[in-house]
């Protein structure tokens, strides 16, 4: 914060710029950190700026940063610089902060009004750790199904499913890194599947792998990737992608080490 | 045999929305959009193994033409709810994305597969830009009244 080099916090529009800026910027930054598109946020602080009436308001944003400079009323120069390092998913944010731009941009809030949406907004959790829980076992148990799966490979997905929600809980309260942990999950789940196949050779090991693993693979962020690069925002779209190709190949890593694992162990053929 | 496939594709429709639905609870869409994400995704998926299963198509183009009604559901949906379409898109993509062919690009580049790892990280990667042009397209089309706020 420049509060010290402003002679008189509070008088004229020079406090009143340098808030709105802040809240201009950490909307944005809300935005990203909760699964917003690069595009998205860059145009909801555009808006958001416009209707605050910030003068020279210039943003540039990317997958993990924003970089935002503007005046004050008397001509001053202003900036912020946001890291937005981890983007964990959380849309019902997204559509909070949304909401908020929209209202600004009508005039329905003033500044005050508009901060204390924009703590709500963050502070929102509408989920549960259990209903999140029921979600990845349902949701690995769908995937292996649409995989072409049957009743055991669904029933094993979900079982993974189970144990690899808990795991990336556990991990995440120990903060673990993400990529140890996937390596990790990918290696307990295809164990998992090798174990049941040892009693129940009918079992696709590979069907039920690929269901409970469909929640960690990088999917979304490479089509996002994608889109980002057809929006002509390279940067963007390259992050996304090296992210989703290390993810990938953290998955691939611990679903070898499971096959080794289990050919030393059990003398599998691979 | 007819009603059989009709059921099988019920199943498919069933299942590709619980599954949809589920990634929605996972993203933490407020719960008044569990349906509209879970529809976005079964239509999809359903438009998607129609054109992979009864028109032979492969799967980048199947995608292509899946992403075309899941995009339009998307922003039918964003439109009526007043709510961003990224919620809808990112939890509705989730049975079309590409994630069990990049999981098998990685294990067949670490399993020293040249061919199969080739194969399909070429296919991985087209679907992928496939998904991606066919939401472009659908985002692109200009609504007659005013655009609706992003």
């Amino acid at each position: 914060m420049t509060q010290a080099a402003h002679p008189l916090p509070g008088r004229g529009g020079d406090a009143g710029a340098d808030r709105a800026l802040d809240l201009v910027v950490g909307a944005g930054q809300t935005l990203l950190e909760n699964g917003g598109e690069v595009f998205r946020a860059q145009q909801t602080m555009e808006i958001m700026a416009q209707s605050l009436q910030v003068r020279d308001f210039n943003v540039y944003v990317l997958t993990n940063g924003i970089f935002a400079s503007a005046r004050s009323a008397d001509g001053a120069p202003l900036s912020r610089v946001r890291h937005v390092p981890l983007v964990s998913i959380h849309l019902g944010r997204v559509e909070a902060v949304n909401e908020l731009s929209r209202e600004v941009a009508a005039g329905q809030l003033d500044a005050a009004a508009a901060w204390q949406r924009l703590e709500e907004a963050r502070a929102l959790d509408p989920t549960t750790v259990r209903a999140e829980r029921i979600a990845c076992v349902a949701g690995c148990a769908c995937f292996s199904f649409l995989f072409g799966g049957t009743l055991p490979e669904v029933l094993t997905a979900a079982v993974a499913g189970l144990l690899e929600s808990l795991l990336c809980q556990q991990f995440g309260r120990w903060r673990i890194n993400r990529i140890f942990t996937n390596i990790v999950a990918a290696w307990l789940s295809t164990l998992l599947a090798l174990g049941v196949r040892t009693l129940l050779p009918a079992l696709n090991v590979d069907t039920a792998t690929i269901g409970a693993l469909m929640v960690l693979t990088p999917g979304v962020a490479l089509t996002m990737g994608i889109r980002d690069i057809l929006n002509a925002d390279y940067l963007s779209g390259a992050i996304r992608l090296l992210d989703a190709v290390l993810v990938a190949g953290s998955l691939a890593c611990g679903v070898a080490l499971a096959w080794l694992t289990a050919r030393y162990a059990g003398g599998l053929v691979w | 045999m007819v009603e059989l496939t009709a059921g099988r594709y019920v199943a498919q429709f069933a299942v590709a929305m619980l599954a949809t639905i589920s990634f929605s609870v996972t993203f933490r869409v407020p719960l008044r959009h569990y349906l509209a994400c879970g529809l976005t995704g079964a239509v999809g998926w359903l438009a998607y193994i129609l054109c992979a299963e009864c028109l032979a198509l492969s799967a980048p183009v199947a995608t292509l033409i899946a992403a075309l009604p899941l995009t339009a559901c998307a922003r039918l949906f964003a439109i009526q709810r007043k709510a961003p379409i990224t919620l809808f898109l990112l939890c509705g993509i989730f049975p079309l994305v590409p994630g069990a062919g990049i999981y098998y690009t990685a294990y067949y580049f670490l399993r020293n597969d040249r061919t199969l790892f080739v194969n399909r990280g070429v296919e991985t990667l087209k679907t992928a830009v496939a998904l991606a042009l066919g939401i472009a397209l659908v985002c692109s089309v200009p609504l007659k009244r005013q655009k609706p706020h992003p």
